[in-house]
């Protein structure tokens, strides 16, 4: 009798302890569901897309769509200007922005200069595109900028820098000062210091923020709808919106082409993972 | 050889190091000595180049180097966290300084295996500072600088990250390195006893002064203040209030008896410490304590009765300032 | 004779600032200089009532969204720190949504929310429920919620993943010494975890918190502002208003508003950020 009322005890302990699981299963369900959703409306015939009861498993797959989207569509053309935009922007970013960084990781300011410009750079991130773009618009028009990669690529260098320094700077200040020292009195130039030894060392970090500037660039798309209006110049995201607002929306090919945009973003968020936490926190907390 | 005049540096308001002024001769071995925040670290980093003085030369082999980037006055440090270049192996840790300065491979290649064999890092040359022991850290360090003969070395508490062992160790082979080499050495230190055994002169500092520069012999028997009387020394000296003067007495200086002795004062044994090779007896005369250094059998009981005395010709007097008073 | 030095660092920061300077600050100043060109475009604020919604939708759209997704997200970090197995992967997969671009991730909303053919209703109405009234993004009175459901499910994630990193900066000596002193679970999370979360807590409220009052992909792709006004916010107004009615003075005196707002919670983020 006690032992067996034991049993029941010890698998009702056991159940409990599934329950946990149960949910951050659920939890996965819901995250992916819509994601999944849209990878087989892009790999579904037209006829079955929409068809009642949805067909989650076991519909006929075809690529038809994707060759729609990418072959003989101009998905091609936007994915190509994606690439070369983020690409451009990213290293310009990083061009710019890792000197500034080190320069405020490493060198005496007086009274604080050193918190309070990586402070206020900080802040320009902060600024809400909106607020920015009209302006940013009417300059860019003026310079014949609009709807050409530069001035969009210029846009978004600026939109990256803040984070560029922000986050660099925290990586400058790990590596011990004393290395960089060691490297000056070995007979190191200042620049040398940093190209030889010190870079080499926050390579990771330095590949983390580039990955996040990249993922931005890559998924921006107020700035791109704004300034990019003509075909030539689109990016993916403003691609695939122009096609959501027609009357008559190609699902198959729309959905395609946003598994495509996906993808680079997940490769890259999967490269950088350990620093996601530190990267969306603008370093604000060490992940 | 190495020449500092009126060194000052400033933090702000605060002076970290004022107006030092300190000779090394060729081949010196000195040591700055002196608590936590005394400046002494700050006063080698300006020697490194690594801070700009505000006023004050330094002169190095007949040049003034004050205004020089640190890779230009051919001077190598040894780092208290050693500063190893974790991404590079052993092998090229300790080539670096010759790999900038452009040597032929064949050349640094030797020099590295020379080193090497030297402080016994032969074996360790293909692996990454992090597969290291401390100890094998430190050689390394010690190894980076010396490949490239520099002008003078620079130490800050190299010794300090090692164990207790170790740290005895190491300090001899230092000694015999520095003497091998020949190179003017400027070392910094917290500990008293690195200082005496190191040092051909040691400068000891407090609040960016220096107190006293002279022979270990000298720093320890004529101390120019209580400061410097009580920094040098283990256990430290006796300083009793005596009218307007202070007199100082080492412990060993210090005279016990169980039995009332002319001349000896009474007073209480408070603690004793058994050292194994000496004991060291804390005796309460009313509201002073006084350290005595004992032969290793002296026994005592807590709180029973003693006679002190010290030692005719063995008690210095300082004044009320803390100024050595000269006889 | 130093102090007048420029600091050795300033020509290495000096290209960032210049390139901040000409595309944040003046295009600040020359939105000042487009709003303050006709002082109308100021009295109209108070006097726009689609500004108004705007506004309230936008605040309304904040605070729901940012409350649900807190918990959630709290929730979601606990459960995943108690499992003792499987960590690393549930942390990857509920990230997902997160990552994806917005447009992206509104586009497989629009076929899940569609209630004609799409798959929301299509299996709910599979597993036997009446659908006809649900009309989610389309219908006046459930779009805004409908658009807050999507904004929680892509950022969740967001909260979720910072604070799991929270959850475990946190050192484990001071959760063990209140369980030898005592304390429950509950106990614990209230007097020991919360406290030492919060600052993350913090940080994390206020950086959703500055995206969400511009928040504009989702909603331009789900409902362009619509069905009417339903799901109108500040960022889309000032959109439409520029970019369709090219009236870019009252455009940039709207963008001050939102600006205002943000630097408030800006200015909360900084000390925020310092404090750690």
């Amino acid at each position: 009798m006690m032992r067996a009322r034991s049993g029941w005890r010890e698998a009702a302990r056991k159940a409990a302890a599934l329950l946990p699981y149960l949910a951050a299963v659920a939890a996965v369900f819901i995250a992916l569901a819509p994601v999944y959703w849209l990878l087989t409306i892009s790999l579904k015939r037209e006829v079955d897309q929409f068809a009642y009861p949805p067909q989650w498993i076991g519909f006929t797959a075809t690529l038809e769509h994707y060759r729609d989207a990418f072959a003989g569509g101009s998905f091609a053309a936007y994915f190509e200007n994606s690439v070369l935009l983020a690409a451009i922007s990213t290293i310009a970013a990083l061009a710019i922005g890792v000197p500034a960084a080190y320069g405020l990781a490493r060198f005496e300011w007086p009274r604080q200069w050193d918190h309070r410009i990586a402070d206020w750079i900080l802040s320009t991130r902060m600024l809400p595109p909106i607020v920015t773009i009209v302006p940013l618009f009417l300059m860019l028009r003026q310079a014949r900028l609009l709807n050409s990669l530069i001035g969009l690529a210029i846009v978004y260098t600026g939109f990256n820098l803040p984070f560029v320094v922000w986050m660099m700077r925290g990586f400058f200040e790990e590596v011990p000062k004393e290395i960089e020292e060691a490297a000056m009195l070995d007979g190191e130039s200042r620049s040398g210091a940093l190209l030889r030894i010190v870079l080499p060392l926050v390579r990771p970090g330095l590949a983390a923020t580039a990955v996040f500037c990249l993922v931005v660039a890559w998924n921006e798309f107020l700035f791109a709808l704004i300034l990019t209006q003509t075909e030539a110049a689109m990016t993916l995201p403003v691609g695939i919106a122009s096609r959501v607002t027609q009357y008559e929306i190609k699902w198959g090919a729309m959905s395609a082409a946003g598994v495509v945009a996906m993808i680079p973003v997940l490769v890259f968020a999967a490269a950088a993972q350990k620093y996601l936490v530190r990267g969306l926190s603008l370093g604000a907390v060490k992940g | 050889m190495l020449e500092l005049t009126g060194i000052t540096k400033r933090f702000g308001a605060r002076e970290a190091v004022c107006a030092v002024s300190l000779s090394a001769c060729a081949g010196e071995f000195v040591v700055l000595l002196g608590p936590s925040g005394c400046g002494k670290t700050t006063l080698m980093r300006i020697i490194a180049g690594l801070e700009t003085p505000d006023e004050g030369t330094i002169r190095l082999c007949e040049q003034d180097i004050t205004r020089r980037d640190p890779r230009e006055r051919d001077i190598a440090m040894v780092f208290q966290s050693y500063a190893l270049y974790p991404h590079m192996t052993i092998d090229q840790n300790i080539g670096y300084p010759l790999r900038v300065r452009k040597r032929p491979a064949a050349e640094i290649e030797a020099a590295v295996k020379n080193v090497a064999a030297r402080l016994g890092l032969s074996g360790l040359l293909a692996n990454l500072p992090r597969q290291l022991s401390g100890g094998e850290r430190q050689r390394v360090a010690l190894a980076r600088a010396i490949i490239r003969r520099p002008k003078a070395f620079l130490m800050d508490e190299p010794l300090s990250n090692l164990d207790a062992r170790l740290r005895v160790e190491m300090r001899a082979e230092l000694k015999h390195l520095q003497h091998e080499l020949k190179i003017v050495t400027i070392y910094v230190t917290h500990d008293q006893a690195e200082a005496m055994t190191l040092a051909h002169r040691i400068a000891v500092m407090r609040d960016g002064k220096i107190q006293q520069y002279d022979t270990p012999a000298n720093v320890y028997h004529r101390p120019v203040n209580t400061f410097v009387a009580q920094f040098v020394g283990s256990p430290s000296m006796n300083l009793i209030p005596h009218g307007s003067v202070i007199l100082g007495v080492r412990p060993e200086d210090v005279q016990l008896s169980a039995s009332a002795q002319t001349d000896a004062s009474p007073g209480r044994i408070y603690v004793t410490e058994e050292m194994g090779n000496e004991t060291i007896v804390v005796v309460r005369d009313g509201s002073s304590q006084i350290t005595a250094r004992c032969p290793a059998g002296a026994r005592f009981e807590f709180d029973s009765p003693v006679w002190y005395r010290f030692k005719p010709g063995k008690v210095h007097r300082f004044d009320s300032s803390g100024t050595r008073i000269q006889e | 004779m130093n102090r007048r030095r420029i600091p050795e660092g300033f020509p290495w920061v000096l290209p960032s600032l210049l390139v901040l300077l000409a595309l944040s600050i003046y295009p600040l100043i020359y939105s000042v200089k487009l709003a303050a060109a006709d002082r109308g475009n100021f009295t109209r604020l108070f006097t726009d009532r689609l500004f108004l919604t705007a506004s309230i939708q936008t605040i309304v759209l904040t605070i729901a969204a940012l409350a649900i997704e807190f918990f959630l997200g709290l929730a979601l970090a606990l459960l995943v720190d108690s499992l003792a197995r499987g960590r690393m992967f549930f942390r990857t997969a509920l990230l997902i949504p997160m990552l994806l671009p917005p447009v992206v991730a509104a586009v497989a909303w629009r076929l899940i929310y569609n209630p004609q053919f799409g798959v929301l209703n299509g299996t709910l109405r599979w597993l036997g429920f009446h659908t006809a009234h649900l009309t989610w993004t389309s219908g006046e009175s459930s779009a805004l919620a409908s658009v807050i459901l999507v904004d929680v499910w892509e950022w969740t994630p967001f909260l979720f993943l910072l604070l799991s990193a929270g959850l475990q900066a946190i050192p484990p000596e001071p959760l063990e010494a209140a369980r030898v002193d005592g304390a429950g679970a509950w106990r614990i999370f209230r007097d020991v975890t919360l406290p030492l979360l919060k600052p993350t807590i913090v940080l994390a409220l206020l950086l959703r918190a500055m995206d969400l009052v511009r928040i504009f992909d989702q909603i331009f792709i789900l409902t362009q502002g619509g069905p009417g006004t339903a799901t109108e916010t500040v960022s889309l107004y000032i959109y439409r208003t520029a970019f369709r009615f090219s009236n870019f003075g009252y455009a940039a005196a709207m963008s001050f508003v939102l600006l205002a707002a943000t630097m408030l919670f800006s200015r909360g983020l900084l000390r925020a950020m310092r404090a750690r």
